[in-house]
């Protein structure tokens, strides 16, 4: 599409080619650039006799050398630039009939609080226009056939930014709120690099958003007064490491995209160039990223086909005739080029490198992000955003009621500090809700049975609870076997499992396990010696599998066709008198809630596969899951429900599911209470307290977020920590004894108060150490 | 790209009576040389060793997939085969122990791992053109004797993949060999492609697929301009 322009809207005096003068910011031109050379180079293309006039805030900004302006308006870097000042020297250049083209996402910004009734000669949008494009929500959006990834503002709780990553597979994206995205796999790095973009742009307002895999494509778009000028589509066919177009092909917006799209820009009362930046996944779903408030820094490669977008939105605004750019190609390319510098602005010496660091740390030379700090302290930035896709999020993280309630029947202020504590009655709560749901969810065909992994905590309230709520108890070594029997487990109720499981077998005690599931083919011969020559017993004989793609020291690995033709064999060589089994286990924690699925349903197929190339019946199928509770309480009933309705399609003789609840069942029972030892204060905040309780206590801290409970010391009253500044550092003499960061302690909290650390009763226990208690 | 399955499943035209009625004047085409091949296959040797193979391989497809659309294309497949000649017949026990397979197998396999996906899928011929340096390189990695390939001809090559059937019979090819998806989009110049024929068991004479803006007929050879 190209509109036809209507000549003579535009007042000043820059109506014939040879007097137009015509400003672009925004020159920088390193490998994630901005696009005024691109800009320039579009517009000397179309307007051989206008005067382009650069503007950068840097000396660095290496595109101040591009030959195509006629001259540099070079400013101080916004760190230090008087705003007020350059405010009315812009005003003063747009008054005298200057045309400015931003190229810059904050100066946009800037200009459309500088001039809220905009000005004809700024080809910028307004401040309501910039609204409706904000990430991430951009509402603006509306009427395009596309979806927004699903997104979260960090100022949430820990404890539902962490849920949030487990949701998605930890497949997300930390964003910062203008530029910038980082990947963030796990919790560590995600606390690390939230810590870094914080601090960088000045703000907690970050947002984290859902990966979309696919092929990225954006639209660039011209507008002026609402009107859509012209656009085209690019699609990304070469990337820089950061994922930024090196080379693209650019071709029509398909008729179903451009009318609602014109119809935005309508109601947007768009002026200047935009880009909508789309991910299109392998189901043809486009995915809308971001809308800039500018022309994309490839916006010369649209030139090169004949599209020139910066000329039409110059032609739009003046009325002055564009000399057509010629079509050179269909699709365009980027080359590394060297090129003269301007003698009046030399470069610049090198900066030091910091004291032991490594390179000279130049990233945005024009001092953007200390711009963007200085904007913060206004109030245009200040939009809350609590809501995921209509899901509010609160910064305290909710606590079950059974935690006050166990808790309640503690006096803290007589125990000794740090201390464990069992919260009884969330416990028994938790081992009842896991024998109802098996219950639900069995049929006459199907069994379903839980099973307690003893080292994922082994208090013997826990295994007792277990053995009355009808669990198996799954162990992993002789030791395990011993202390579930010593409870009151039977032999026959024991699952034998893990690398080490034979780890003192001269204490292997007699009668018949109920599973033996073995880690490699190796230890598969191994036991089927064993249980030849009568030295143990087992009802169910089976393996653990490690599918393809998944990085686990556990199970047999299936990734090679030989290793699968082994197992195949041996398995074919088990006597008919055992009956087989299949374990498979995979931290759903780790690995993400969807991700977890889709393994699952991975490890059907292999069983079927196994099943039909064995001629052996699968019987029992074990599944573990490393859940978090949440997770599993979540709509568990249902997961398991479908889960349990795909298990006969691909095994239909599996006749018992043992589901291994592992930490879901185990983290919410146990806390561990600390007391404050000191408070540091720094301009009337405070900013660290030191607790009698470390990371020996709380081993798992650097995996994932607790939740802290403050009890208030005159009513008892308790209080769920939310988002702060402070830092809890543990009392071991430890760099990294942080037990928790970002939190807020009451105004009133005192020394001695006590902090109660939930989530604490799975591996935080089982894994708790002894350390600087002499 | 050696197709010597294709040839083995060469439909047995007497060529000389199709030559005799084929009129001097007309316009020679850039498939002329391979109008009559089929599609490479992966043979079965019909036993419990080439069972556990394609098992594997299809299993081993929907671990990859890690969850994402059925319709991504089974890139994994060419980070665990390297590209290269491979001799036909080729079985399913042979072929996921080679270190190098060519397109016809790599396309073969796809197709494979497709269909256990329930996803509609067809193979794919085409033609592509090259530059006589990289048909020189070719002819010499793949045959000592400097032979000439009886996939190239002067700077055309023959080339195999395979097609997947999305929403409103819009198809996507995948290059199995190149790990991506080909563009429906005229090209002339290194890598161009220049004619395309969709086939299948499962695809009716006759029946049309959309890719990009064109119509292919299916079983039919259609140039690409």
């Amino acid at each position: 599409m190209r509109e036809q322009v209507k000549s003579e809207t535009f007042k000043g005096s820059n109506k014939n080619k040879g007097s137009m003068k015509i400003y672009i910011s925004g020159l920088y031109s390193g490998t994630n650039p901005q696009p005024g050379v691109g800009i320039a180079r579009s517009l000397r293309t179309a307007f051989p006799g206008a005067k382009l006039i650069g503007v950068e805030y840097s000396n660095r900004c290496s595109g101040i050398h591009w030959k195509d302006f006629d001259d540099i308006w070079l400013q101080r870097p916004w760190e230090e630039i008087n705003l007020t000042t350059h405010a009315e020297e812009i005003r003063k250049v747009l008054d005298s009939g200057a045309l400015w083209i931003s190229s810059i996402d904050l100066e946009i910004m800037w200009f459309a609080r500088v001039f809220p009734d905009g000005h004809p000669n700024l080809l910028t949008p307004a401040a309501a226009a910039l609204e409706q494009i904000a990430k991430p929500a951009i509402s603006a959006h509306e009427g395009l056939p596309v979806k927004i990834p699903t997104f979260v503002t960090t100022e949430i709780s820990d404890w539902d930014l962490h849920a949030f990553c487990r949701q998605h597979d930890w497949k997300v994206w930390l964003k910062g709120p203008y530029y910038e995205a980082v990947r963030a796999g796990n919790w560590m790095e995600f606390e690390e690099r939230r810590r870094i973009l914080s601090k960088a742009w000045a703000t907690e307002k970050l947002f984290l958003q859902t990966h979309v895999s696919g092929y990225e494509e954006s639209i660039a778009l011209s507008a002026y007064r609402g009107k859509l000028l012209d656009c085209v589509r690019m699609r990304k066919r070469d990337l820089t490491e950061l994922s930024k177009t090196w080379a693209g092909d650019i071709s029509e917006v398909e008729e179903d995209f451009l009318r609602p799209l014109r119809e935005i820009i309508r109601k947007l009362d768009w002026t200047g160039g935009a880009e909508l930046e789309m991910v299109r996944d392998a189901d043809n779903q486009l995915w809308l990223l971001e809308i800039n408030p500018r022309f994309p820094a490839w916006i010369h490669g649209s030139t090169i086909t004949g599209r020139n977008m910066p000329a039409i939105l110059v032609e739009g605004a003046t009325g002055v005739r564009q000399q057509i750019s010629p079509v050179l190609a269909e699709e365009f390319t980027r080359v590394v080029m060297e090129i003269p510098v301007r003698s009046e602005y030399p470069l610049s010496p090198l900066p030091e490198p910091l004291g032991g660091e490594i390179g000279h740390s130049l990233k945005h030379p024009s001092g953007l992000i200390q711009f963007a700090s200085r904007l913060h302290k206004t109030d245009i930035f200040n939009e809350e955003i609590t809501e995921e896709n209509g899901k509010t999020f609160f910064n305290a993280p909710k606590v079950p009621a059974s935690f006050i309630d166990d808790l309640d029947s503690f006096d803290l202020h007589e125990m000794q500090t740090p201390a464990s504590l069992f919260l009884e009655n969330t416990a028994s709560g938790n081992f009842r809700s896991a024998s109802e749901l098996v219950k639900e969810l069995s049929s006459d065909e199907l069994n379903v049975t839980n099973a307690y992994s003893i080292k994922t905590n082994p208090d013997e309230r826990l295994i007792k609870l277990a053995l009355d709520s009808g669990f198996l108890a799954e162990t992993i070594s002789i030791l395990e076997v011993k202390k579930a029997i010593q409870i009151g487990f039977k032999p026959e109720q024991l699952i034998l499992n893990g690398p080490g499981k034979w780890w003192r077998q001269e204490i292997l005690p007699e009668g018949k396990f109920y599973s033996i599931f073995c880690d490699s083919i190796e230890e598969l011969e191994q036991v089927l010696e064993k249980l030849e020559n009568g030295k143990t017993r087992t009802n169910f004989l089976g393996v653990r599998l490690r599918t393809p793609n998944v990085r686990s020291r556990f199970g047999i690995p299936i990734d090679t066709p030989e290793v699968f033709e082994k197992l195949i064999e041996a398995v074919r060589r088990i006597p008919k008198k055992y009956k087989f089994a299949v374990h498979f286990h995979m931290a759903s924690s780790n690995v993400g809630v969807g991700h977890w699925w889709h393994l699952f349903e991975s490890m059907l197929r292999w069983c079927n596969s196994i099943e039909a190339l064995t001629g052996r019946l699968i019987e029992i199928l074990d599944i573990g899951g490393g859940w978090f509770p949440e997770d599993l309480q979540k709509d568990s009933a249902e997961n398991f429900k479908k889960a349990i309705a795909l298990i006969p399609e691909f095994l239909p003789n599996v006749r018992r599911i043992i589901s291994e609840p592992g930490k879901a069942l185990a983290q919410p029972t146990m806390a561990v209470a600390m007391q404050i030892l000191e408070l540091r204060n720094s301009a009337e905040t405070v900013t660290e307290a030191v607790v009698d309780g470390s990371i020996a206590e709380l081993p798992m801290y650097f995996f994932f977020p607790h939740r802290i409970l403050y009890q208030n010391a005159e009513n008892g009253s308790w209080k769920s920590l939310s988002r702060g500044k402070t830092r809890l550092l543990g009392r071991l003499c430890m760099e990294h004894d942080i037990v928790a960061s970002n939190v807020e302690l009451p105004e009133n909290a005192q020394v001695g108060d006590i902090l109660v650390f939930c989530d604490a009763g799975a591996y935080d226990r089982s894994m708790s150490y002894v350390f600087g208690r002499g | 790209m050696y197709l010597d399955a294709g040839s083995n499943n060469l439909i047995n035209l007497e060529m000389s009576s199709v030559a005799k009625a084929v009129p001097a004047f007309e316009k020679k085409r850039v498939f002329d040389k391979w109008k009559y091949w089929q599609p490479s296959q992966i043979s079965h040797h019909g036993k419990i060793c080439c069972e556990i193979a394609r098992e594997w391989i299809t299993a081993t497809d929907f671990s990859e997939l890690n969850g994402d659309c059925l319709y991504t294309g089974p890139r994994w497949l060419r980070q665990r085969f390297k590209w290269g000649a491979s001799a036909f017949p080729i079985f399913w026990c042979e072929a996921v122990r080679r270190d190098t397979l060519d397109c016809g197998a790599l396309a073969a396999i796809s197709h494979e791992v497709f269909r256990v996906r329930n996803v509609k899928t067809y193979r794919v011929q085409v033609v592509q053109k090259f530059s006589e340096v990289a048909i020189s390189q070719w002819t010499n990695s793949w045959n000592e004797g400097n032979e000439p390939l009886p996939w190239v001809n002067d700077d055309l090559i023959y080339h195999e993949g395979c097609a997947i059937e999305t929403a409103n019979r819009q198809l996507k090819v995948w290059d199995a060999s190149a790990g991506w998806w080909l563009d429906p989009k005229p090209a002339s110049g290194y890598g161009a492609l220049l004619a395309i024929r969709v086939s299948g068991n499962n695809l009716p004479i006759g029946k049309i697929l959309k890719w990009g803006k064109y119509n292919l007929q299916a079983l039919e050879w259609r140039e690409i301009f």
